[in-house]
Order: structure tokens, then sequence, then C-alpha cells
């Protein structure tokens, strides 16, 4: 081969190796996120300030709420409840920024009896329907956490993200143009009840890593998205009363259990889950998450 | 009328005579578990070794079978495993619990087994009436490695088609006999067997039965005739469990008779738990009666009966007609 | 280079082996009930617990109930239905010494219990607790997760779901005919076995008097279907002969008294061990979750907040 055109394949290869591995980063407005979450407040509460910036970033969000909440109500019947929840979800998923809601109607607190290959699939229909940049998920290694929901649908979630990119995965989704997706980025997410929520594992190669995220620019929003739950949050406060009041104590805020009271309960609640995650960090408010991203499960020595 | 109406309308008469005994046929022949007309014999196949597969101490012997046919087999030569799937607990009062009943019951099947000749019981011990959440991959091969390690010819189980059966241990058992019977044969089913040298091992002759007293009943294909001895074997046998018999139930049944200024000549001089295990025989001669005279014999039990040519329906006949000896 | 080393060996040599945890102290309790739920009819009485703290929540004048979720079939030489019953008999005997009310057994079956359905073992459990409303559970930890006894996962996972489902009218609503209200369980006690795995992160120790440890030690040989061997006896003696040796706390006992004793011993050995790792004469440690562990953005506004009505 002639110097030339040495010089003209090195080009090419160039030029190709630019177009694969070299274009900027995917723009936040063809970024797509889908957050997978057990109940209505959890991924709220544990990640919806880092969710909201990512959408007024640009990108576009997809909520699966995969239980209907119906049992965390105080003197309503489940289907009462899940009906206020399911509005109030919306809603709340709305003020973060979220394109839509998809609500599987799995009944609360009942997913130890739901096949996890079933959990799974169908969240790995979401997931091939939307091709998410970037996915929040519950996370199942957290400890203490007594929804087990959490749990069941986090361990469902990460399962379908790894099977969504594996054709011999459902293959009749192919058949119905769900054709395999690689998510690249993973966060999960979880409220505090992990005292050792901070400590990796292992090394970045082998699990995600914690990572702590500012939210002073999303804060207000994270706290309306809250506040707008207002079944959940006023079993929270009753049961909360309920407690105290049992063993001859009152909670003087909670006197009078009234919208008012219950909102100011939601804010003090959710400012304090912002100031434990940004203990021993620079930030006045955060959030705590593990994250896998591109570099998961590579090697170090291959990133150098 | 001229002739062909008159032919016509005969013709319409006899239809609807028919149609009404087909709708009559549909609904009422099967109230006593047995076709109109008798069933075919069936008879002991060749072969040395049995297996009675049933969820309960007490399920090898009663109206619906198998005691007889037991009886029959152990008496030609068969040796026999009786294999009680659950473990009895619910079976009895909670006086002493669980673990009582479940130590008695299994003791009565000791008895009640050895009675009808058989030579060994296997408890397998599932939990009675809480079985639908076992897996039934775990079940069914258990009884696989008990299939290739006895090599029965003959299996007899509950009905694994019997749908109506209300009982769900029955149903779970019958349903992992039904598919353990015919996978026992596939050497790549459970492989590892192999390393006890186990060969695999395919049952040839099947016999099921289930209540036909409810539901569609089911619909035996084959009639088996009972000697009195056998009949004999199989009463003693299914009073032999304790909780068959009680002497209140004696003691009730002598004040209905009474009630009515009747009495039962052969329970005089008994105790009330006596009678009633007196009773208990007698049903069971009752009904062996019951399906004898309706398959012109004096004692029978009637059963499901595929035989070892029934995974193949299109080579049965012509195996049937060209196999010769080696 | 060697100097560093030394300089670092005697740096951790000189941090404590274990850091201290804090003495929790036992709540005074509001029904002033307790449940001790287990898979198996020996597991309150273990290096790891609970027994020591039974007693003391009894000296303290809590009732406590103990639920048996298994039929311990697996456990003993005798057969499984005779295993079952000898178990649930020492189990009546062994937490009637620690001051127990009563047993109640669910006689799931002992080693099978993976394909029982979670929500079913959860059901009972959660009857029970509206039935008692306890003030604290104490069981295996529903998030040890290197613990090798299924049975154990198994029940584990039910109770950490069952003590906070419990609180919620919704779930199972039949339960109110019976006039049965929701109760969530406040405090929770939950250990696991710390020899492998990762272990599991206490977050309490529990101070155990000598009584509370004499009654601990008693319990656990009272399980003698599977915890006393008079060959094991015998062979522990004849190892210490053979080196020349002798205790002489066990003369004039026979082989299986011995064997109780030294069972007895180990149970002070361990609790003494864990006393010492805390500053303490006798402990049992503890990962405890306290009343308002369901919301720790509230806990410390509560804490700081609430007051007598």
């Amino acid at each position: 081969m002639t110097p030339s055109l040495h010089r003209i394949a090195a080009a090419l290869l160039l030029a190709g190796l630019f177009l694969v591995y070299g274009s900027p980063a995917q723009a936040d407005d063809d970024k797509v996120v889908l957050v997978i979450t057990a109940d209505a407040s959890d991924y709220v509460l544990a990640a919806g300030g880092t969710i909201a910036k990512i959408l007024d970033d640009g990108a576009t969000g997809y909520l699966v709420r995969v239980t209907n909440d119906d049992k965390d109500s105080w003197e309503l019947t489940p289907e009462e409840t899940a009906r206020r929840t399911r509005e109030e979800s919306e809603k709340a998923a709305k003020i973060l920024g979220f394109k839509e809601v998809e609500s599987l109607g799995y009944r609360a607190g009942e997913l130890g009896g739901v096949s996890p290959t079933e959990l799974r699939d169908r969240i790995l229909f979401y997931v091939r329907l939307y091709k998410p940049s970037v996915m929040f998920i519950p996370n199942p290694y957290a400890e203490y956490v007594e929804v087990l929901d959490r749990f069941y649908v986090g361990q469902a979630a990460e399962d379908a993200r790894r099977a969504a990119s594996l054709s011999n995965y459902q293959p009749p989704f192919a058949v119905v143009g769900l054709e395999t997706h690689v998510t690249p980025e993973l966060y999960y997410y979880a409220q505090p009840f992990d005292p050792r929520r901070r400590e990796p594992e292992s090394t970045a190669t082998f699990v995600p890593q914690p990572k702590i995220v500012a939210i002073a620019s999303t804060f207000g929003k994270k706290l309306a998205a809250a506040q707008a739950l207002k079944t959940i949050n006023h079993s929270m406060a009753m049961r909360v009363k309920d407690r105290l009041e049992t063993t001859g104590r009152r909670l003087p805020l909670l006197d009078e259990v009234d919208e008012v009271s219950v909102s100011k309960l939601v804010e003090i609640n959710v400012r304090k889950l912002a100031e434990i995650a940004a203990q021993d960090t620079d930030h006045a408010q955060a959030e705590e998450l593990h994250y896998a991203g591109v570099e998961y499960q590579i090697p170090t020595k291959y990133l150098q | 009328m001229n002739t062909e109406n008159m032919w016509l309308a005969v013709r319409a008469g006899v239809c609807r005579i028919v149609a009404v005994l087909c709708v009559a046929s549909f609904y009422f022949p099967t109230l006593s578990g047995t076709s109109i007309s008798p069933l075919p014999e069936g008879h002991v196949p060749p072969g040395k070794t049995l297996m009675v597969i049933q969820p309960h101490h007490d399920d090898h012997t009663w109206q619906y079978g198998f005691g007889g046919l037991i009886a029959k087999m152990t008496e030609a030569g068969y040796k026999g495993v009786y294999v009680r799937v659950s473990n009895d607990e619910k079976d009895g009062g909670m006086q002493n619990g669980w673990g009582a009943n479940d130590i008695s019951n299994y003791e009565d099947t000791l008895d009640a087994t050895k009675n009808l000749g058989l030579g060994e019981v296997i408890s397998l011990n599932w939990r009675n009436d809480h079985m639908s959440s076992i897996p039934h991959i775990e079940l069914r091969d258990q009884i696989i490695l008990l299939i290739r390690k006895h090599r029965p010819d003959v299996v007899m189980s509950y009905h694994p088609w019997g749908n109506y059966d209300r009982n769900p241990d029955h149903r779970k058992v019958s349903w992992a006999v039904g598919s353990a019977v015919w996978l026992a044969g596939f050497a790549n089913v459970r492989r590892d067997h192999a390393k006890l040298g186990l060969e695999p091992y395919q049952v040839p002759h099947k016999y099921y039965s289930h209540r036909s007293d409810y539901g569609r009943g089911y619909h035996p294909n084959i009639f088996v005739e009972l000697s009195e001895d056998d009949v004999a074997r199989k009463a003693k046998s299914y009073r032999l469990h304790k909780i068959r018999v009680s002497a209140g139930a004696g003691k009730r049944t002598r004040e209905l008779l009474d009630a009515k200024g009747l009495k039962i000549p052969a329970l005089d001089g008994l105790s009330d738990e006596q009678a009633h295990e007196r009773l208990q025989e007698m049903l069971m001669v009752w009904i062996s009666k019951q399906r004898g005279q309706e398959n012109g014999v004096p004692y029978a039990e009637v059963f499901y009966y595929m035989d070892e040519w029934h995974g193949v329906p299109g080579l049965s006949d012509y195996i049937q007609a060209n196999v010769v000896e080696r | 280079m060697i100097f560093r080393a030394i300089i670092a060996l005697m740096l951790l040599a000189a941090l404590p082996a274990v850091a201290e945890l804090p003495v929790v102290d036992i709540s005074p309790g509001h029904t002033k009930t307790f449940l001790v739920i287990h898979p198996h009819h020996d597991d309150h009485s273990w290096v790891s617990g609970q027994a020591g703290l039974v007693t003391k929540l009894v000296d303290a004048g809590w009732t406590g109930y103990y639920v048996r979720v298994s039929n311990d079939e697996k456990d003993g030489p005798h057969g499984y239905p005779h295993d079952d019953m000898v178990n649930l008999f020492e189990a009546r005997e062994a937490t009637e010494n620690l001051g127990i009310k009563d047993v109640i057994s669910l006689n799931w079956r002992n080693d099978y219990m993976d394909p029982t359905p979670h929500n079913e073992i959860r059901a009972q459990l959660i009857l029970l607790i509206r039935k008692y409303r306890p003030d604290l559970v104490t069981s295996y930890h529903p998030w040890g997760h290197y613990d090798r006894n299924p049975d154990h996962r198994k029940v584990a996972k039910a109770i950490g779901e069952g003590v906070w489902l419990a609180g919620f009218a919704n779930v199972h609503p039949e339960h109110r005919k019976l006039g049965l209200k929701p109760h969530r369980v406040p405090y929770k006690f939950y250990s696991q076995r710390f020899d492998y795995g990762k272990g599991y992160e206490p977050n309490v120790v529990v101070e155990l008097s000598e009584s509370n440890i004499r009654r601990k030690a008693r319990s656990f040989w009272v399980h003698r279907n599977v915890r006393l061997r008079g060959s094991t006896g015998r062979r522990m003696r004849q190892l210490l002969k053979d080196q020349g040796l002798a205790i002489p706390e066990l003369d004039g006992l026979t082989d299986i008294e011995a064997h109780a004793r030294m069972q007895e011993w180990s149970m002070y050995d361990a609790a003494r061990k864990v006393g010492g790792e805390h500053g303490i004469e006798y402990g049992e440690i503890y990962a405890h979750l306290g009343e308002w562990h369901p919301w720790p953005g509230l806990r410390d506004h509560i804490d700081s907040n609430a007051v007598d009505k």
C-alpha cells in the first residue's frame, strides 16, 4: 500500500473511531429517564431531586409505579386508597417533570407472592419501549427497608435492565417491534434506613458505587412533589400520632391533623432526609444514591 | 295421514326419543360412577413389582379402590411398596397435635398395607393439606427416583385427570405421578440418577382411580374381578385405619336403626367401636359387590387402566398384532 | 519500610478490637408484651441471642410468647414426627425456664420452607401480632443475607415485613371481624450469627446479669434432643485425660451431666466475651430498630418535640 493510501486508510479509521466513540455526549434533550418505583413516595423521597435535575436539563421522563399503594392510608378502603394515590402520584410526577406515569396496579405489600420473572418481564417491556439513557431503581441491596415491595421491585428492575440487552429474553417482544436495548447508566436509590449505605461492598468494577448528588437547585420541586402525595402523607401523620398517643405522648404539630400540619410534617421529613444525605459533604441538601455508569464492570486498567 | 307423512312422523318421534336418551345419558349414568354396560375385564398383568403412590395413609383402600386389586396382585406373587406422600398431620384431632397424628396414621398404614401383602411403606412427609405450594417438579422428581429404584411393573394412584377431586393433596400428587411414570423412562430427565446406578425406567401398567360421586365423575375402562379373600383383606385394611372407626359412629348407627325398629344381627354382642369396625368392613364388601354386579361378577373394583402402549396410540394395535417372541 | 510497618502494627494494636456499642435501655413498653418469633425450637437460645434479653424483659414485668414457625422434623435422630413432638416439648420447657408464657407452633415443614408462599407465613405472623400487640419482637435479622439456614432467611423476611404491615388497616382487613385492630410493632431486636460471611452489624448491646445468663445457659441444654450427648461429655473428658488434664467441676457427674455443664459454660463464656467488648460484664448484641425507624427524616424532630400528653 502506498504512503498516501496509508494516510487515507488511517484517516478513515480515525473518522470511524470518532463516530463510534468520539461523539459528543448525548444531548440532554435526547436523554430518556426511566424511573421504576414500588410505591408512589419512595422514589420522590430518595431520588426526586436528582431526577428533577435531569428532567430540568431537557431529558424526557417516564415513571413506572409497580404497586397501587392500596394499603397506605388511614381509614380508607383499599380501593379508595388506590384511586386517590393514583391521581396524586401522577400529580407528583408532573411536578418533577415526568412526561408519563405507568401504574402496573400490583397490590401493595403483596409482591412477595408475585413471580420474580413476571415482575422482571413487565419492567423489561418498558425498558425496551422507552429505551432509557438512565434508569433509577429501588436499591435491593439496601438493608432495613421494611417495605419489601421495594426489594422485590429493585431486584426485578435490576434484572430487567440486564435482560433488556439480551435477545433471548422475551423473543416475542421483538415480534412486536421491541428490540433489545442497553441502558448505559443506572442509579439505585433508597431512603436512609441502612446505616452502612455509604459503604460500597467492593470496587467500581464489581458493584455500583455510592454517589451523593447535590439537590439544592431542585429541592423545591422535590418538596412540592412529596407534598402532593396527600393520602400517603396523611397516613404517615396519623400513624405517627397514633403511636405517640398510645404511649402517652403528643407532637404539638399534630394536635390537629389537617392539610397544613401534614404538609409541614412532610417538609420536616424531606428537609431532614436532604440533610442526612448531605452529612460530611459540602452540600447543603443532597441525595444518596448508588451509581453504575459506563465504567461499571470494566476493569480500571482498561479505562486508563 | 299418508304413508310418507306417517314415516316422517315416526322418524321425528324416534329422533326425539333418542335425543332425550342422549340427554339423560349425559346427566344420569355417571352418578354411581359406572358406565351403563359392563366394562372390559382387566387381568393382573405379567410382572413382579407394584407401587401404590398416594397422598394419605388410607388412600390405598376405600370405595374407589385399590385394596382389592392390591390383594389380588400380591396373592399372584407381586411384591409391593406403598408411598405415602404427605405426613397426614391433619387427619385426626388436635388433642395431641400434628406430630401425634402423623405417627398414629403412619403406624396404621404399616398394619393396613401389610395386611394387603405390601412389604414396605415409604413416607415423603410433605405437609398434609399444604401441598399446593410445593413445586411440582420437586415432588415429581422424588417419585421418579423411587420409580427408578423399584422399577415397578404396576403403579396405582389417583387419576391425574381427576379434575373434580376436591382434595388438593389428591390433585397435587396424582399430577406428579401422571408425569413421573412416563418421564422416569427418559435418560435426560435427572441424569444425576445414573450416578447411583439408577437406569431410566418407564412404568408399563398404570391403574388410576378417583371419586365418582361429584362433578363429571370419572370413566373407568376396566373392572377387575375380586375373590372373597381379596374382599375380606380389603375390608380389614379399610378399618385398620383407626381414624375410620369410632364408637360414637357405631352408637349413632345403632340408634338410627333402633328408631326404625331395625337391627343388624351381626352386630349383636359387639361394643359400639367393634360394631363400627364391622360396619366399615360391610361397606367395603357392599361396594365390591356393587361393582361386581355392574360387571357380571360377584365382586369387583373398577379403574382407568393405561397399558404399556398408551404413550403411542397410533402403534398400539400394530405392536400387539405383530409382536413375536425373541 | 520495616520501621513504618512496625509503627503501623503498633497503631493497629492500640485500636480496640471492636468498637463499643451503646447499652440499650429496655423501654418501659406500653402493652409490655413481646414475641420471640423463630423458625426452630431452639433458636431462642444461642450465643447470638435471645434468651438473655427474654429473661431481662420478663424480670421487668413483660409477658412473652414464643412462636415456632417450623415443625423441627429434621432436628434429631428419632424420625420426623417424633422429633417434631420432642423438640416442641423441649421448646416449652426451655422457654418456660426463661419465663415465656406459651409456645405457638405453626408447623411449617422444616427445611422445606422455600416454596411456602412468603405471604402465607407473613399472614399468620400478622394475625399473631395483632392478637398479642407486642411492643417488641425479636427474631433473626431480616437482612442477615449470610445466614446459611433457609428457614432462618424465610422466617426473618416474613417478620421484617410483618412487623410493619400489621399496622395497616387495609392489610388483612378481615381481622377486624375478630376485633383485631392494626398494630405496628415499635421495637425490633434482630440478631444473627456473626461467625461467617460479612457478619452483621449490631448497633446495641443489652446488659445482662448473672441471673439472666444462668437461665439462658440452662435453656440452652434443655434442648436435650439436639444439644446433649453423653458421648460428647465422654469424649471431652477423654481428650482432657489424654493431655493429663481434668476439670474438677465435672467430677462425680455423669457424661451427660458433664456435657450439660460444659454447654452452660459456653453460654457464660460467650456472654462474658460480648460483655467485655462493650464495657459490661455480660451482654447480647442486636440490631435494634426503634419506633421511628420507618421515618428517618422525622426521628430527630419527634424526639425533640414530642411531649407527654
